[in-house]
């Protein structure tokens, strides 16, 4: 072989050699590229509006239905978020279209703000977006009701003053223009001060004004010509008028009475729920605890879970909400609801005797309620009334 | 024997090597396209490390908690805590007054906020939507739509008390009796002597102060209105009282390091929260006394330091996660009891208020059961009222600007102070009130006489312009010129006050300091005249600022380039 076939055969030898090792080196990297990944399992998002005086306990129970093996609907993974928010702030944003996404589910404070909505919608569009019977009616998730707070030493007073506490008392407190001396308490304590939830951030605002014209006419169920007729409103605006502070943080109502004591608020009509849950921490800020003192006309709040059944959301999603309101109806989870004050909506479950109920029952906290009236559920135009009397003659006092 | 070329074969060599290269060249090329090809990230997705975006919310934060707000957002920080998808969360907390943290919320600069108190959470709503100060009528919606103050939580609370000094408030029958706002208000009037002061409107401790007076003008406790607000008999008992008022000043901070310095001869009574009697009572140790807290009899307010969201469009899910992360963080038990070690009453009512490290007791000068009561808060319209009528009835300032244009003050030192002056005239809250200004270098260079802004902004702003840097510093003479001008005056119903900054040494005054601080000594018991200095740079005469200042009961500060602007800001809080 000549020196010239030599090199010639070098050269190609040499090309195959480039060529050769350049596929090599494309054929590794492909291969360790194409390793097969873990798929991650299928979520489905559940996004539940929930009602503040339910959403501490709502919040835990997500979380743990979240961890548990329970959370699983046709091998894909449920997820629950929870958005906490009042009723009627909540029924606005689904009006008003302002949620993004949908939320898959709502529990707001009581049956009649869903079925306002469903008014709502019905007349917009003529179709109901919570249904209200078959599988996915609004179930109740706990209770709770209504019922007078009012700091013992300040109780004491207007027992012995009046012998009851109810609205008509607290009227004649409200107006006494010598303030807590002219009703024989220390005059350290200022005028009475009411406390009555801002009706403009919480429903609690609402049905405290509905339950005064309940007493104030004796009857349960409240029409529009009640709530506008000029005595009612002038005597509604008197009470009003020892509301301290409409101004700050009006959602969360007991918790105020707790954080300043008697310096905001003597008493007023909060949910039974989160009275309890405050009373501990009010004994020991301020040495003197709360009395409670279930009214004659009563109004419940019954928490239903309620799940949107527009197209917005899908039906697995639909299903899978359902999973979580189930859960929640578990008598270990209900079991939860009790230690926070709420009664179970589950009737198999019983109050047990390390609840709050009892261990409150010499501040007049009791399981069982006393027989008394329950208020009707008010229309929209008692409502829209009440907030328009609320916006004229209370808030811009 | 060896073979020579011949011409075939040249040929021959020369095309096998054209064919070689030609062959080698574009394997070369295929195997440079296979190489490239494979480092193309479009092909081959082998996974890189990037780094963890994060997650930053601004927030703003009242001056008075300074030191617990910046504690727990570092130990915030310091958690390096992610969102489900890796981001890191973080804060960026920014120190801003009322005012300054209303304008920066509604002008999208923020994505939450924790004032002094929750008023200011309403005033941030109404600015971000006056036309929609009130619910849609007709509505049951709760909120107006698209609220801009978004989720809110209180992490801490104090209540608004009168600070004073223990032998003070013994004189006025502390601990026996419970003393009131009336009685503050009798022994000012009674008592030429006694010396108060309340911070301006933009806190929550001011506007209770200001809130105060005007219910006890009315003669009321709770309903206030507009009209009450607007009556002449309630002006005329509020600037009354105003005019009793040693001067106003730039926030509760402030004033209570300067009682740390000063003691009792700063002022007997102040208002502020109740955190800021304890904090001063624990660190006692130099100090000149004791502080009580007293919870005025007619009732008090109470700062509630809220935390809140702001829901700015474009607020981002990290951000939102950021928010609730932190809102829980607060509300931790260990943070709760920090709150409580710092003088606060905490938002967990299982921190009890007298366990180890409470500041919440007699020790410290408060009383954990008090409040017995507070003031009702009016709507927003009546306190919009109390702060104009405040600026009506408020005690009026006579005040002199006195500034060095000395040549060592060229170029950007010159041209920053001319911003901070034209600053100053702006947040002077009243065209009432009476400025005048002496500008100096080795002797009064201009003078514009005091009178009142209405009349004299045009002139003060021209002389401001027109400034021009030269000579040496005749200080000492400028402040002289100025304390006699606010003597000749003769007025005792105003504020009478001097505000000179100068950057270098005195060097060319005819009158001493000793001769200054004489006169001042001698006719400060006629109208007195306060003195508030400020050092610019590096080269101004300290000691003797101070003295001069001291000698007044001002205050001396130190101003940079970058501060003097905020400096001038401040002081006209004073007025």
């Amino acid at each position: 072989m000549n020196r010239t076939r030599i090199i010639f055969f070098g050269v190609v030898l040499l090309a195959l050699i480039i060529v050769g090792v350049s596929l090599a080196t494309r054929q590794f990297q492909q291969g360790s590229a194409s390793i097969p990944q873990p798929q991650a399992p299928r979520v489905v998002e559940v996004r539940v509006v929930t009602a503040l005086p339910v959403e501490p306990w709502v919040q835990e129970a997500a979380k743990t239905f979240n961890a548990s093996p329970d959370a699983k609907i046709e091998n894909s993974q449920i997820k629950v978020t929870i958005i906490p928010m009042d009723g009627l702030t909540a029924m606005g944003q689904f009006e008003r279209g302002e949620f993004n996404p949908t939320p898959t589910a709502w529990i707001p404070d009581s049956r009649y703000l869903v079925e306002l909505s469903n008014a709502t919608f019905k007349e917009k569009f003529g179709r109901d977006v919570f249904l209200t019977d078959g599988e996915y009616r609004a179930r109740p998730i706990a209770t709770s009701l209504f019922s007078w707070g009012i700091y013992d030493s300040r109780a004491k007073v207007l027992r012995k003053k009046y012998g009851t506490i109810d609205w008509k008392v607290i009227h004649d407190a409200a107006i006494a223009k010598g303030g807590w001396p002219e009703l024989g308490g220390d005059p350290q304590w200022g005028y009475f001060k009411l406390v009555v939830p801002n009706p403009r951030r919480n429903v609690g605002g609402l049905q405290a004004m509905v339950a005064a014209a309940g007493e104030y006419y004796s009857k349960t169920d409240i029409s529009v010509a009640d709530v506008t007729n000029p005595e009612f409103q002038k005597w509604l605006e008197e009470l009003m008028g020892a509301v301290t502070d409409f101004s700050s943080l009006g959602s969360y109502t007991a918790e105020n009475i707790a954080l300043f004591g008697y310096s905001t608020g003597d008493g007023g009509q909060l949910l039974e729920s989160d009275l309890l849950v405050n009373m501990q921490g009010i004994q020991t800020r301020w040495a003197d605890p709360l009395n409670i003192v279930y009214p004659k006309y009563l109004t419940w709040f019954d928490f239903p879970f309620t799940t949107w059944v527009g197209p917005e959301t899908t039906a697995l999603e639909k299903n899978a909400a359902l999973e979580f309101q189930r859960y929640l109806l578990r008598p270990e989870v209900q079991a939860k609801a009790i230690s926070r004050g709420l009664r179970p909506a589950n009737t198999t479950v019983e109050i047990p005797n390390d609840s709050l109920f009892i261990k409150w029952q010499s501040q007049g906290a009791t399981t069982i309620v006393p027989r008394t009236t329950a208020m009707r559920s008010p229309s929209r135009d008692v409502l829209l009334a009440l907030l328009r009397f609320y916006d004229l003659r209370v808030a811009r006092r | 024997m060896t073979r020579q070329p011949t011409r075939r074969n040249w040929g021959a060599y020369l095309g096998l090597g054209c064919g070689v290269l030609g062959l080698l060249t574009v394997c070369l090329v295929i195997a440079g396209l296979y190489l490239m090809g494979s480092r193309n990230p479009s092909v081959v997705q082998r996974p890189t490390p990037a780094p963890n975006p994060v997650s930053v919310l601004r927030i703003a934060y009242s001056p008075d908690k300074e030191a617990l707000f910046t504690d727990l957002v570092a130990r915030f920080n310091a958690l390096g805590l992610t969102t489900d998808d890796g981001q890191q969360l973080r804060l960026d907390a920014v120190r801003m007054d009322s005012e300054a943290m209303v304008k920066a919320a509604v002008a999208g600069e923020l994505q939450a906020v924790s004032p002094d108190s929750s008023i200011w959470l309403d005033q941030i709503e109404r600015s971000a939507r006056p036309a929609q100060a009130t619910p849609e009528s007709g509505s049951l919606t709760g909120q107006t739509k698209g609220a801009l103050v978004g989720e809110t939580r209180r992490y801490a609370t104090s209540p608004v008390v009168l600070a004073m000094w223990e032998p003070v408030a013994k004189s006025m029958g502390y601990p026996d009796k419970a003393i009131g706002w009336d009685d503050l208000l009798k022994r000012a009037q009674s008592d030429k002597n006694f010396k108060w002061s309340h911070p301006s409107t933009t806190s929550a401790s001011g506007l209770l102060a200001t809130l105060a007076e005007f219910y006890a003008g009315a003669g009321k406790t709770r309903g206030l209105t507009e009209a009450d607000t607007q009556s002449k008999a309630v002006l005329d008992y509020v600037t009354a009282i105003e005019k009793t008022v040693r001067y106003y000043g730039e926030g509760e901070l402030a004033v209570i390091e300067r009682a740390r310095r000063e003691g009792p001869s700063f002022l007997d009574a102040f208002v502020v929260q109740e955190q800021l009697v304890v904090t001063f009572n624990q660190q006692q140790k130099g100090a000149p006394g004791r502080l009580v807290a007293v919870y005025p009899r007619e009732g008090t307010l109470w700062v509630d330091h809220p935390l809140a969201l702001l829901e700015q469009p474009g607020l981002t899910p990290g951000q939102r996660q950021t928010f609730s992360r932190f809102r829980d963080f607060l509300l931790e038990k260990s943070i709760q009891q920090r709150i409580l070690q710092a003088g606060y009453r905490p938002a967990d009512l299982n921190v009890r208020l007298d366990e180890a490290g409470s500041l919440i007791s007699a020790t410290y000068g408060a009383d954990p059961r008090q409040p017995q009561t507070a003031l009702q808060i009016p709507p927003a319209t009546v306190l919009d009222a109390v702060r104009a009528g405040w600026l009506t009835a408020k005690r009026r300032t006579n005040v002199i600007l006195v500034v060095d244009t000395s040549g060592s003050m060229s170029g950007q030192k010159l041209n920053n102070v001319k911003d901070a002056l034209a600053e100053f005239l702006r947040q002077v809250p009243s065209q009432e009130e009476r400025v005048g200004l002496i500008e100096f270098g080795s002797g009064i260079k201009s003078e514009i006489q005091l009178a009142p802004l209405s009349q004299n902004r045009p002139r003060l702003e021209n002389s401001i312009r027109s400034m021009a840097a030269n000579g040496e510093t005749a200080m000492i003479d400028a402040v002289r010129q100025a304390h006699a001008r606010l003597q000749a005056t003769g007025d005792t119903e105003r504020i009478n006050a001097i505000v000179v900054m100068t950057d270098g040494l005195e060097n060319r005054s005819r009158t001493t300091l000793n001769q200054l601080l004489t006169e001042f000594k001698s006719s400060n018991n006629k109208a007195p005249v306060v003195v508030f200095c400020i050092a610019y740079g590096n080269d101004a005469d300290i000691p003797k600022l101070e003295q001069i200042s001291a000698a007044t009961g001002g205050l001396t500060r130190r101003g940079t380039l970058e501060t003097i602007r905020d400096l001038y800001k401040i002081l006209s809080t004073y007025f």
